[in-house]
């Protein structure tokens, strides 16, 4: 490849001497990062975090005592359970509700409809970001006007779960009907229906055209990227990309039980990744002040994203405003299906323009993103497809993405693990793959060309401006990636296998993401020491099965010297935990991490102030390890134990050790992954099998890598599912077909692949202890890996999702 | 009407209404370990022995079952003592958010019984209709293999050392 660096530059510089505006960068965004000396542990001198501790909770889970929502129910004996009556059309307006028939059964306690006294009427968004939400407020409790089969209309609450259904089929709902679109490319045309009237929504977003059915129109550029498409030293390639409506399939389905409690306060027990922004909206929607609202999160059976949102909290708690009594709503498995979250589905459109010599002069993607019915977590989702993937290539000089997000009546969408980047990296992985396979070029060695390395000023994920600003890059492990997962995968010597017409083949993909919303994000934890010298930390990060709680105990008492099961860790109760936006983002360990790190040094440093004087030791020579503080200047020590009670019962004086810490940043920082997928293909019936997937991934400093390797696995898991299985499908009035997981494919045991998961480890200096995220960036990579390992074996390539014997079947009949 | 039930030894009579299954009834009795994640038979959340059978308990008809011998999760292991097939889970880091776990034990428990020797692929058979979306398979797998091998086709300690067989009991 040729270094462009010395060619001219846009303002008709030289690129190759520093621009002003990138020295200013330079500073804005150094290298170096003033990191605390106790950040940059060597791995023997990490007591805790990078060692495999026993997930806290695992043996309340192994048998079956943990606590989720549903299993609060028997706590109160008046329950009631809610039922939802959804629409049956996909686009029209309820003229009438009859709701005397319910209203007539024995034990059912109220019948709400979109009028009723206690159901809110102000506009919401269901999506659980920061504040002001960037998605539009276009969604009502119970909606007039629905514009989805699976929209509530219509909500009961009754004595058990069967009359709560029967009631809620006894409502009888009148409409009338609209006409509708379900086809986002539809959507568009002039004389498409209209979704939402201008007036319908608040807080409309940029670039939002409701005559078009248009939420949302979002475009970034870096350099010029026409000009160098009309370069006439380059080839211009471009390649178009489907992917699936995935669901999450969170194994529990979404649950809450709402209730008033004995001083007049509304409590929420739900299943939710987002519980400070959840009483935020409740006490938006029922003009309650926040302070009167408590969210309280229990275990939580998967979220992945479909709880990032308020997607069914407010009913339960209009119901049980109602009737005065506890309420609980568990979502139906086919709801969870139909009238939930998912995946935006898109059609993405990849153009480069490259040199012969494999030189990329430009790179753009296109995104039309589905968002369904309404516009919840529509426009980030859509800006993630770009500034996700693309800053992977962070080299090349010209670089554009554009999305337009559209309405169609079909069931809603939302936030899902990896957030837009698993729609963009098949995209630009896929395409890449092509590219260098008509060149010639190693796909390899193609992409090390132009991928981000130590040092780099990473300017594309600042594209659009706001989320994911420009970083500078401080760690990058993606060389070890590839390495090693070439060296797992067996790439360098592939054997045909024996049998006529079948053919073996290895594709491989990359991806970034980011590590939590750079300038927006906060965390925060307290710790308080009881008299013991054990600690209570209160913490408002979220754990919702990933062992985050594990990994908050492990960086405290990495930081006091203690023993991890001398930290009790009470997490995510808006009454008695610090403020959190919540696990989305993978900022769980890096933002809320770090808060539990600072919250640890301040009531050390208490600690140490105590034992100064307890030892007649200067604080400069103590330090903290295996429930001790010790001298090291004299080899003298007292006990944590010693320093708790004699903090609190002292003669002379007396204090209550309390730390307290909150963190939020600017940075974001990458972690990466190389993907490899090794597939064998039938030539005559296009029939594939995965033999085996391998993902490493550079996550930093592994916080407890037994876990993390679990993450790796259950994303790469996720991803593969969204490469083989329809997801959720919808007919020609926009309702998901898929009511059961035997329908939506949910790969088995034996379906799945071995999934070998390697860990690279580099130090990201921002992050506690040096670590960055892993969970969401191997959600990313397995559909382009199996389209390019598919294109390798047979020659075919396959640019929609799923990838089906049919479809390469097709193909190859083709040729 | 009411049903006369043994669960996990103890003796007990359950009120049940004509559609109540199993996996209701016995979550309303307090045996929350029994875990709902479909509306019927399709992810092997719910699953509890009923006679020494491994059933979806969502799948039985609560009056059907008046008479019969019910095992659930707690009956394995308590988290002072646990199962080998529960430390074995814990060990690996085969549990994230764990809604799946107990009917996937108790699967596994059933299958180790059988087959105390089981090959991976057997194993993945054994659990295809155990669904679970947070960590895949790949741990839950290579926890299982270990715990065969920790029982070695005998019972053991929950601390993975053998353990004499005194008083005779099985675990299922
Ligand atoms: S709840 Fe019984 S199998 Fe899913
Ligand atoms: S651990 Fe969450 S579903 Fe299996």
């Amino acid at each position: 490849m040729s270094d462009d660096r010395t060619d001219p530059a846009p303002d008709g510089g030289t690129a190759s001497q520093p621009a002003t505006d990138e020295r200013e960068a330079f500073e804005e965004h150094p290298l170096e990062w003033d990191e605390p000396a106790n950040n940059d542990k060597a791995p023997e001198e990490r007591d805790s975090v990078s060692q495999p501790a026993e997930k806290y909770d695992d043996r309340k889970l192994v048998t079956g005592q943990a606590k989720y929502t549903a299993d609060y129910g028997e706590r109160f004996p008046d329950l009631a359970h809610a039922a939802v009556v959804r629409s049956e059309v996909p686009h029209g307006r309820v003229t009438d509700v009859d709701t005397d028939a319910a209203e007539a059964m024995d034990d059912v306690h109220a019948v709400l409809t979109p009028w009723s006294e206690a159901v809110p009427d102000a506009k919401y968004t269901s999506a659980g970001q920061s504040y002001p939400e960037p998605s539009p407020w276009d969604m009502n409790v119970l909606n007039e006007h629905v514009r989805y089969v699976g929209d509530p209309v219509a909500a009961v609450a009754a004595e058990d779960p069967d009359t709560a259904a029967a009631a809620a089929d006894a409502v009888d709902v009148e409409y009338e009907e609209h006409d509708h679109v379900v086809d986002p490319e539809e959507a568009f045309d002039a004389d498409a229906p209209q979704l939402f009237a201008e007036s319908e929504v608040e807080n409309g977003i940029v670039g939002h055209d409701y005559e078009r059915n248009r939420m949302a129109h979002i475009d970034g550029e870096v350099g010029d990227v026409e000009a160098a498409l009309a370069r006439d030293d380059v080839h211009v390639h471009e390649t178009e990309w489907e992917t699936i409506r995935q669901s999450h399939a969170q194994i529990e389905k979404h649950t809450t039980l709402a209730y008033t409690d004995e001083d007049d306060r509304q409590v929420v027990i739900t299943s939710t990744q987002v519980p400070n922004h959840t009483r935020r909206q409740l006490a938006h929607l029922f003009d309650v002040p926040i302070r009167d609202i408590r969210v309280k999160k229990p275990r939580v059976g998967g979220g992945f994203g479909g709880k990032q949102a308020m997607v069914v909290e407010p009913i339960p708690m209009a119901l049980s405003l109602a009737t005065d009594r506890p309420v609980m709503y568990e979502a139906s498995r086919e709801e969870e299906f139909g009238a939930m979250r998912s995946r935006h589905p898109m059609q993405v459109r990849a153009r480069t323009a490259v040199t012969d010599d494999g030189d990329i002069a430009a790179m753009e993607l296109y995104a039309l993103s589905n968002t369904g019915a309404y516009g919840s977590h529509g426009m980030t989702v859509a800006g993630n497809v770009g500034s996700k993937p693309m800053p992977l290539y962070s080299k090349v000089p010209n670089v554009r993405f554009e999305a337009d997000i559209v309405h169609t009546n079909t069931p809603q969408t939302g936030a899902m693990r990896g957030y837009g980047a698993p729609q963009g990296t098949l995209a630009l992985e896929g395409h890449l793959d092509e590219v260098a396979r008509d060149l010639g070029l190693d796909p390899v060695e193609f992409r090390r060309e132009h991928y981000m390395e130590v040092g780099d000023l990473d300017e594309i994920a600042g594209m659009m401006g706001g989320e994911g600003a420009e970083r500078r890059i401080r760690s990058c492990g993606l060389d070890e990636c590839v390495e090693r997962g070439k060296e797992a995968i067996g790439w360098d010597d592939v054997d045909q296998p024996d049998e006529d017409g079948r053919h073996r083949g290895i594709g491989m993909a990359l991806s970034a993401q980011g590590t939590g919303v750079a300038g927006d994000e906060l965390g925060a934890a307290q710790i308080m020491m009881n008299e013991d010298g054990s600690f209570h930390l209160q913490v408002g990060g979220v754990d919702i099965g990933t062992g985050a709680d594990t990994a908050f105990i492990q960086i405290a008492a990495e930081v006091l010297g203690c023993d991890e099961d001398d930290v009790v860790v009470k997490s995510s109760d808006t009454d008695n935990t610090p403020f959190d936006y919540g696990a989305y983002a993978s900022s769980t360990t890096y933002i809320s991490g770090m808060a539990v790190k600072k919250a640890a040094e301040d009531a050390k440093e208490r600690i140490l102030d105590w034992a100064s004087r307890m030892l007649d030791e200067p604080v400069e020579n103590l330090e903290t390890a295996d429930g001790e503080v010790y001298s090291e200047a004299t080899g003298d020590s007292v006990t944590l134990e010693d320093v708790g009670y004699e903090s609190v019962y002292g003669h002379d004086d007396r204090e209550h050790i309390l730390g307290k810490g909150t963190h939020s940043t600017e940075e974001s920082p990458p972690p990466f992954a190389a993907q490899f997928a090794d597939v064998t293909v039938d030539e005559e019936t296009g029939e594939f099998e995965v033999n085996k997937l391998v993902v490493a991934v550079d996550c930093g400093v592994a916080i407890n890598p037994g876990m993390a390797e679990g993450q790796v696995e259950g994303a790469n898991h996720m991803s593969y599912e969204m490469a083989v299985s329809e997801g959720i499908t919808v007919d020609g009035d926009g309702r998901a077909e898929v009511s059961d997981f035997d329908e939506y494919g949910l790969p088995s045991a034996s379906e799945t692949p071995p999934i070998e998961s390697i860990l690279v480890e580099t130090h990201e200096p921002t992050g506690p202890f040096g670590a960055k995220s892993v969970a969401e960036v191997p959600t990313n990579t397995v559909p382009p890996a199996i389209s390019n390992a598919v294109r390798e074996a047979v020659g075919v390539r396959i640019n929609e999702m799923p990838i089906t014997a049919e479809k390469i079947r097709a193909k190859l009949d083709e040729e | 009407m009411e049903i006369q039930l043994t669960v996990n030894d103890d003796p007990t009579t359950a009120t049940v209404g004509p559609d109540d299954d199993l996996a209701t009834v016995l979550r309303r009795n307090g045996y929350t370990g029994v875990k709902c994640g479909c509306d019927g038979g399709v992810c092997g959340a719910s699953k509890v022995f009923v006679d020494g059978e491994v059933v979806m308990a969502c799948g039985v008809d609560a009056s059907e079952a008046d008479g019969a011998d019910v095992r659930t999760i707690a009956a394995l292991g308590t988290q002072d003592d646990l199962h080998p097939i529960q430390a074995a889970f814990v060990d690996h880091f085969a549990v994230q958010c764990g809604f799946c776990i107990p009917g996937m034990i108790i699967e596994a428990e059933s299958l180790l019984a059988e087959n105390p020797d089981p090959t991976e692929a057997e194993v993945r058979e054994a659990i295809d209709d155990n669904r679970c979306r947070c960590t895949g398979y790949q741990k839950p797998v290579e926890a299982i293999l270990d715990a065969a091998d920790r029982m070695d086709g005998g019972r053991v300690a929950a601390d993975g050392g053998a353990r004499p067989d005194e008083e005779g009991e099985t675990h299922e």
